[in-house]
């Protein structure tokens, strides 16, 4: 370190670029990287193939892809590290002159957390629940920099003020569970810049956080990161915001890099056909606009003798199904893995949400008058208050609001799951009872609940066809027994899954497969009324707009009114005709979608809106040099 | 790794479905374990000297004088003889039915029992499972063999006493486990769409509750029998359970461990009996837990 003082604004860590690096200059080369999975017959699973990475100084690199296409595996075996069952088959990383994956792990622990820092995703996790964060703040410093006494003090608060925790004096003697999940965020951060990295590591930093507070978290990380000038690798399935944030963007599909080049550039033109279809599928909040899913599923492992996306690809051709692409620069500093990638021309997004307005005046189907929930008995806390809303026949109510606004409650308390403490909710004009068990069979049919997350929701015992079947058994009349398993077939049908799923076990399917059962289910009964809990949450991005495209396309088809409840607000623009903005369990704003998300009055809106990263480059930006 | 050329869109998931092999099935697990094929080998060769030994003793179990009392082995006793010149290898081959079937009875008495009171405070929550777990929680205060030996003390030394008290030693165990595993279970969204479809209370616990908290029962259940013949042995040994002249291999255990230097065989075979049958059981409910816990965490168990 320098002698130089810190300078006068406290919030400004330490001396940036120290090192006498330049900021732009290489710090970290991954070369061929190439990483595997040993299998119980002892064959290895390729799961990384030759990724190539440069981290530059004071430059994030974001590492994009769904889950499963080895992003993560490659950032951690980029740092040395070597996961339980997996092994580095090719490739270096190069620190200056060191080879990370060359060092032994006695050699690596004087490296991690020194000279290469790690953010995991869930700092609840990563924070040692039983030690005060001084504590755990400490450890690096004593540990590398054998910082003691005052000099130690000093440079935790220094750490803390430069995170921006409130009273860092009093913070280091807290527990974790005393901060919010943005603060426990914040105080990894803290850890991980604390021996003044070359390099950091941010695996999804952000995911799990509100929408509010994953912006100021990643505009914290990125003043941090221009302010030190550490080299930043940041993994996230999240496009919109690693377009806003990085630098450089690197795609990765099945285990390989397929398009590779500046953040400015990638959402400009994006030349790969598989980012060209993740763009479609990534809903905005800024416009409207459709979504379109990637159709299919991607291979477990790295495909070595043809495109592993060809089977998926709108352009394959009989070669690129028989020809494995090379990562080649179609233009100065853009990589791209793809054969055809100079004929073919990104897809035009529709303009205009996925649900068209049903046409209203009718009588409303039902309406929430005034309704409070509460949880625990006495002295219990209020969740939501005296919300009220009113939702037409054929219509898509959405409901955005950040965690704890009072959403789900209220959809449960619909759903017959919470009884309100307060206020009343009726179903074409009658009072619906609080209670499931004491609705009639025939308000219990018009009324069905499709829930986030489908590993919790469909049991695990029982096949699809039992699943689906349930509701057809006990709310349609109209299907004899004997028909029943057509019925479920033809649900099958209406939710794109082969028939032939009757007979599996959710387990067996995938994430999305999953859902489009849950989503059967929720149709089984022919209700009048679909509530979806969160119902794209769990999904990938690719998966989420085929899962939106199908509820669309169903409540058109069954004419069923949706209550779409999601701290998304994208999603909500894309799928809802109506929304409603909770906070703490009030309404802040409702409204016509279009209207709310174009000139939103209440400034809680306008702050989440404002908190939202757009994918789209802006009208006024060149978009690409043609 | 490659996917066929020209394959449909929606095929390649199809496909890999197909591809995956299915779940082995609970015996081709038991059967290929080392352990599943001692505990099985072990155990059908143990029930089979219990279930039919008692139709090949040379002797009467119960004669006295059937030869010098306390000898080792000779060709007319395989075994020797006891203290009081009874036939060892014939009391060891009708000696071991107390051992098997009052456990399994006991056992499986605690499990219905307790099973059905856990699964109920699990599910119903609230002051009904504060309750149930107090009474749990209560039963588990009282050492096992004190409880015995009040029960006993006051109502003799019956079969059905027996049983009854082995039930009552192993019910809260039992039930908690129940309890914990229900608990899990419920908080699951499937659970709430059955309430939300208004399904009655047991047809939640039967049809979504029950088949997903049966792998750690059944597990449970095997590694209680375990315990439960270690302790009937026990019982036995201390004279609280059969009487004499029963022959029984806790019983013997008891009588002829004084003469142990001389017809060390008196002693040794049903102590051997004993062990065989627990080690039989112990390693089939590691095979049964492994093969389960394996089956679950991909989420299907075939039973």
């Amino acid at each position: 370190m320098t002698a130089a003082p810190a300078p006068q604004d406290a919030a400004v860590p330490p001396r940036p670029l120290d090192r006498g690096i330049e900021r732009g200059s290489p710090v970290l080369s991954v070369e061929e990287l190439t990483v595997g999975y040993v299998r119980a017959d002892g064959k290895t699973n390729v799961v990384v193939a030759d990724a190539s990475l440069t981290l530059r100084a004071g430059h994030i690199l974001g590492l994009a892809g769904e889950s499963g296409c080895g992003k993560s595996t490659t950032a951690l075996a980029a740092i040395g590290y070597r996961a339980p069952g997996s092994r580095v088959l090719k490739g270096r990383s190069k620190l200056g002159d060191v080879d990370l994956l060359a060092l032994s792990t006695g050699q690596l622990r004087s490296v991690w957390g020194r000279r290469v820092a790690y953010v995991a995703q869930s700092a609840s996790q990563a924070l040692n629940p039983a030690l005060p964060i001084g504590r755990q703040l400490a450890q690096p410093l004593t540990v590398h920099l054998s910082l003691r006494g005052q000099a130690l003090r000093d440079r935790q608060l220094e750490l803390l003020e430069a995170v921006r925790l409130p009273e860092p004096a009093r913070a280091l003697g807290r527990y974790p569970h005393q901060f919010s999940g943005g603060q426990q965020q914040r105080i990894a951060i803290a850890i991980a810049l604390a021996c003044r990295p070359e390099v950091l590591l941010l695996d999804e930093p952000t995911t799990g956080l509100d929408v509010t507070t994953q912006a100021r978290v990643s505009a914290l990380l990125r003043s941090l990161i221009d302010e030190t000038g550490v080299a930043a690798l940041y993994v996230s399935h999240d496009l919109s915001l690693l377009s806003t944030i990085a630098d450089g963007l690197a795609v990765m599909y099945a285990g390989e890099v397929v398009e590779h080049t500046t953040a400015d550039a990638l959402r400009g033109r994006p030349r790969h056909p598989y980012t060209q279809a993740l763009l479609a599928a990534v809903p905005s909040v800024h416009r409207p606009r459709a979504v379109s899913g990637i159709p299919g599923r991607p291979p477990a492992a790295v495909i070595d003798d043809a495109c592993s996306f060809a089977p998926r690809c709108p352009y394959a051709t009989n070669t690129t199904r028989e020809t494995h692409p090379e990562l080649r620069e179609l233009e100065p500093g853009h990589w791209v893995r793809c054969l055809r990638a100079e004929e073919i021309e990104p897809p035009l997004v529709e303009e205009r949400p996925l649900v068209r307005p049903a046409p209203d005046g009718r009588t409303p189907l039902l309406v929430v008058e005034d309704v409070s929930c509460e949880y625990g008995g006495f002295g219990a806390a209020v969740v939501v208050k005296g919300v009220s809303f009113a939702i037409g026949p054929a219509q898509t109510l959405g409901i955005v609001g950040e965690s704890g606004s009072g959403k789900s409650t209220l959809l449960r308390a619909i759903a017959g799951l919470h009884p309100p403490a307060a206020g009343s909710i009726r179903l074409n004009g009658k009072d619906l009872p609080p209670r499931a068990v004491k609705r009639p069979r025939s308000v219990r049919k018009e009324i069905q609940l499709v829930f986030q997350n489908p590993d919790s929701s469909l049991n695990p015992r029982q096949t699809v066809g039992e699943i689906v079947g349930r509701p057809i058994r006990l709310f349609r009349d109209d299907v004899p027994r004997s028909g029943e398993r057509e019925a479920v077939e033809e649900l099958l049908d209406a939710v794109k899954l082969p028939r032939g799923m009757r007979g599996r076990y959710a387990a067996e399917l995938s994430g999305g497969q999953k859902q489009r059962v849950a989503l059967a289910r929720g149709f089984a009964a022919r209700p009048s009324l679909l509530l979806c809990d969160e119902v794209t949450s769990a999904l990938d991005v690719s998966v989420q707009a085929t899962i939106l495209e199908l509820l669309a396309e169903l409540a058109e088809q069954f004419e069923t009114a949706v209550i779409f409840v999601s701290h998304d607000l994208a999603v909500v623009r894309t799928i809802a005709t109506r929304a409603l903005v909770m906070k703490d369990g009030e309404v802040r704003e409702e409204g016509e979608t279009e209207r709310l998300f174009v000139s939103p009055r209440d400034p809680y809106t306008r702050e989440l809106l404002s908190a939202i990263p757009d994918l789209v480059a802006e009208p006024a930006a060149p978009t690409g040099n043609r | 790794m490659s996917v066929a050329p020209g394959a449909a869109l929606e095929v390649p998931s199809v496909q890999a479905i197909e591809e995956e092999a299915p779940p082995p099935s609970i015996w081709r697990t038991l059967l290929t374990s080392l352990e599943g094929r001692i505990g099985i080998a072990l155990g059908v060769v143990m029930l089979g000297v219990i279930a039919f030994g008692r139709f090949f003793t040379p002797y009467s179990p119960t004669e006295i004088g059937t030869g010098a009392a306390a000898t080792g082995p000779s060709a007319d006793h395989l075994l020797g003889t006891d203290h009081l010149g009874r036939d060892v290898f014939s009391r060891f081959l009708a000696g071991g039915d107390t051992i098997i079937l009052v456990p399994l009875i006991a056992v499986t008495l605690a499990f219905v029992a307790g099973g059905g009171l856990g699964m109920l405070g699990g599910y119903l929550r609230g002051w009904p499972d504060a309750v149930i777990t107090r009474t749990f929680d209560l039963l588990l205060t009282l050492p096992p063999l004190l409880l015995v030996l009040v029960v006993i003390a006051g109502l003799g030394t019956s079969r059905l006493v027996l049983v009854v008290t082995v039930a009552l030693v192993f019910l809260p165990r039992m039930g908690r486990v129940v309890r914990g595993a229900t608990q899990a279970v419920v908080t699951n969204d499937y659970v709430a769409a059955a309430q939300a479809r208004g399904e009655r209370t047991s047809a939640i616990v039967i049809r979504e509750v029950l088949p997903n908290i049966a792998a750690p029962a059944i597990a449970d259940f095997a590694l209680r029998i375990t315990y439960a013949v270690i302790f009937v042995s026990t019982l036995n040994f201390l004279g609280l359970g059969a009487q004499p002249p029963k022959p029984d291999w806790g019983l013997m255990v008891a009588e002829s461990r004084s003469f142990i230097s001389v017809a060390p065989w008196a002693t040794l075979a049903p102590a051997f009996g004993i062990a065989a049958l627990s080690i039989s059981f112990n390693f089939l409910a590691d095979a049964l837990t492994r093969h389960l816990t394996r089956e679950t965490a991909k989420g299907v168990v075939p039973l």
